[in-house]
């Protein structure tokens, strides 16, 4: 009897929301499965279905130098980026907020701007900029093109911060007496960081994945791990590919775990 | 007598000191000879492995200069983004229809003669035909790539990857973005009309074609034939015979219409800073040893009648003059002027 009381009546709704979010789930990480699958697949070319499991193609990736230098630049640049978009987009967002600028609107949309053009017609402009200017094709140029790329998600990430900041939790710290310079680093800095940090994990992700802007801008023996690997495919499409992808997500996705660690982005994801 | 041009010790030494002086006076502009960078495109794959680890240190050795080799795709639109007096390139690497449009387009010298490059004087007449600009320095065959274990018989004409049984397991390229799959398509023409430009004709073939699995590159081609995804595909010979002693079930047929040429032209650009290194980096890509090796390393025929292939290699490439008479070489300038509206219409005949 105490079962019958207990049982749940069937919820049509409630089973179809599940259904939609297994099918969204199934349809994100596909993908990545269908990657890991060729990457220990041992055979000299993608084929479905794998006749073995093999480390083959992770050793062969890591044996290569060109692989290796390319990840490591990748990894250099993305992190430089990450920081370059905090202080830049931090900052943006900030002024955007409450630096009663004139056009704010336009402002906003200017520095969004980066995201609404071709990322190819951004990296070809530079690549010319740069070239006309007579500098070449320097790795900081490569890093200020993917700042440029990276910001936006920082300015955006904090404005949604910024918006739901309650001020009188500054005004409270100054009437106690603390300076302008104590009250930003003790309690702004503080109450945006997630908003500002979870826009860097965006801005490493979009630069070490970033290959339209870096394929006019990298130069021979400087090019990072999305050309590479672009190149490579022209030529030898086997598992290394798959391989590279695998360590590819799981670099991206350690960064996210250890900035989750580090600064909490739960309490960004909660606001 | 040999008394007479002996050296004696203080003789020696002044003799030394004088061209150590000399030294010291043209240090500079030695310097700055030995500093000088050649900037190139080159393929990736066997032939970059080959080109990094062997042929381009014994350049920089020998010509006291250095070499900045560009890997990464595209090459012709940073070449046109870049400025015509101070050009990104001083070689450009290519196959033959890329250089027709940098041609048009002023980002590279017409000719290349054996007055700047002594060696043009060694290649075969296709190298230097009127279908090409600048000057080959490899070609591979572009004909039938299929399965041994398919129970397929080798393909003896172009028209063998009509036939039915085929359907769904031949396989040919995205035309717009590949040379290949143009060239296979003025093949077409040839094949199935009055020539390479019969356009009509190749519209047609292609629609007898399908179903097709296309690709973009050579290198998707040969995995699916490797895969067994395809039974049968337009493909280049180097891309079949590199798998050779893999004991894979593939192999290479040149068909009876004739082969089609995939030449792999070096050219100069008019901007060039350094344009005499440029000739000699050229001149050194077509020394018979230089040829040999990367003949050998990736299965190019080599344009140089000079070279000795060994066995294995000359029984397969197109090394003696009757063998490259069968190359058929499209008229690139033809096809790059009609190529948007060709584009369009085999996009259209193929998206189905």
């Amino acid at each position: 009897m105490s079962g019958a009381t207990n049982k749940r009546p069937f919820d049509a709704g409630h089973a179809a929301y599940l259904a939609l979010n297994i099918l969204l789930l199934v349809f994100l990480l596909a993908p990545i499965a269908i990657v890991l699958i060729f990457a220990l697949n041992p055979t000299p070319f993608i084929s479905f279905p794998p006749v073995g499991v093999s480390l083959r193609w992770f050793e062969k990736f890591f044996a290569s130098d060109e692989f290796m230098n390319a990840l490591w630049l990748s990894l250099w640049v993305a992190s430089v980026v990450l920081a370059l978009s905090v202080l830049i987009g931090g900052a943006c967002a900030l002024a955007l907020v409450r630096g009663c600028l004139p056009g704010r609107t336009f402002l906003t949309a200017f520095f969004m701007s980066p995201l609404m053009l071709p990322a190819i017609l951004t990296g070809l402009a530079l690549f010319q900029a740069y070239l006309l200017v007579g500098i070449g094709r320097p790795v900081w140029g490569l890093i200020l093109a993917h700042t440029l790329v990276a910001v936006p998600y920082v300015i955006r990430t904090t404005l949604a911060v910024l918006h739901n900041f309650d001020r009188r939790i500054e005004e409270a710290a100054a009437v106690l007496g603390a300076s302008p310079a104590r009250v930003f680093f003790e309690v702004t800095l503080p109450l945006i960081r997630p908003g500002v940090f979870a826009g860097g994990v965006f801005a490493f992700i979009v630069s070490f994945d970033q290959f339209p802007v870096s394929l006019f801008l990298v130069v021979p023996k400087g090019e990072t791990l999305p050309v590479v690997l672009f190149n490579y495919m022209k030529f030898d499409l086997d598992g290394a590919i798959a391989a590279a992808s695998m360590v590819s997500i799981l670099l991206a996705l350690s960064v996210v775990l250890v900035l989750e660690r580090l600064i909490g982005l739960k309490a960004y994801v909660k606001l | 007598m040999i008394s007479r041009h002996k050296i004696s010790r203080r003789q020696a030494l002044r003799a030394s000191a004088g061209l150590a002086a000399i030294a010291a006076v043209g240090a500079p502009s030695i310097l700055h000879a030995q500093t000088r960078t050649l900037k190139i495109t080159t393929w990736g794959g066997k032939w970059g492995d080959v080109m990094k680890a062997t042929v381009l240190p014994a350049f920089e050795k020998e010509f006291k200069c250095t070499v900045s080799a560009d890997q990464a795709f595209p090459f012709v639109p940073k070449l046109q983004a870049s400025p015509r007096n101070d050009p990104i390139y001083d070689v450009l690497h290519t196959n033959s229809n890329e250089q027709w449009s940098s041609l048009v387009e002023g980002l590279v010298m017409d000719k290349i003669t054996a007055k700047e490059v002594p060696n043009v004087a060694d290649v075969y007449p296709y190298a230097v035909s009127d279908k090409i600009v600048g000057v080959t320095i490899f070609t591979s065959a572009i004909g039938l790539g299929f399965r041994t274990d398919k129970g397929l018989a080798k393909p003896t004409s172009w028209k063998d990857l009509a036939d039915p049984k085929l359907a769904g397991s031949r396989g040919g390229y995205i035309i717009p973005v590949n040379s290949l799959g143009q060239a296979h398509f003025m093949m077409l023409g040839k094949v199935y009309g009055k020539g390479l430009t019969d356009l009509d004709a190749a519209y047609k073939a292609l629609e007898t074609l399908k179903p097709i699995k296309l690709v973009d590159f050579t290198g998707q081609m040969e995995k699916m034939l490797l895969s067994g995804e395809v039974s049968m595909g337009v493909i280049h010979d180097s891309g079949v015979y590199r798998y050779d002693g893999q004991n894979q079930p593939v192999d290479f047929a040149g068909p009876s219409e004739g082969v089609l040429a995939l030449e792999q032209v070096l050219n100069v650009t008019p901007g060039s800073k350094v344009k005499d290194l440029a000739f000699g980096y050229i001149n050194y890509m077509l020394r018979p040893d230089v040829q040999k090796l990367l003949a050998e390393a990736v299965w190019y025929s080599p344009a140089s009648k000079k070279v000795k292939l060994d066995a294995k290699y000359d029984a397969r490439l197109l090394t003696t003059p009757a063998k490259v008479a069968t190359l058929i070489q499209p008229d690139w300038k033809w096809y790059n002027a009609r190529k948007e509206d060709i584009d369009a219409r085999v996009t259209k005949i193929l998206k189905g």
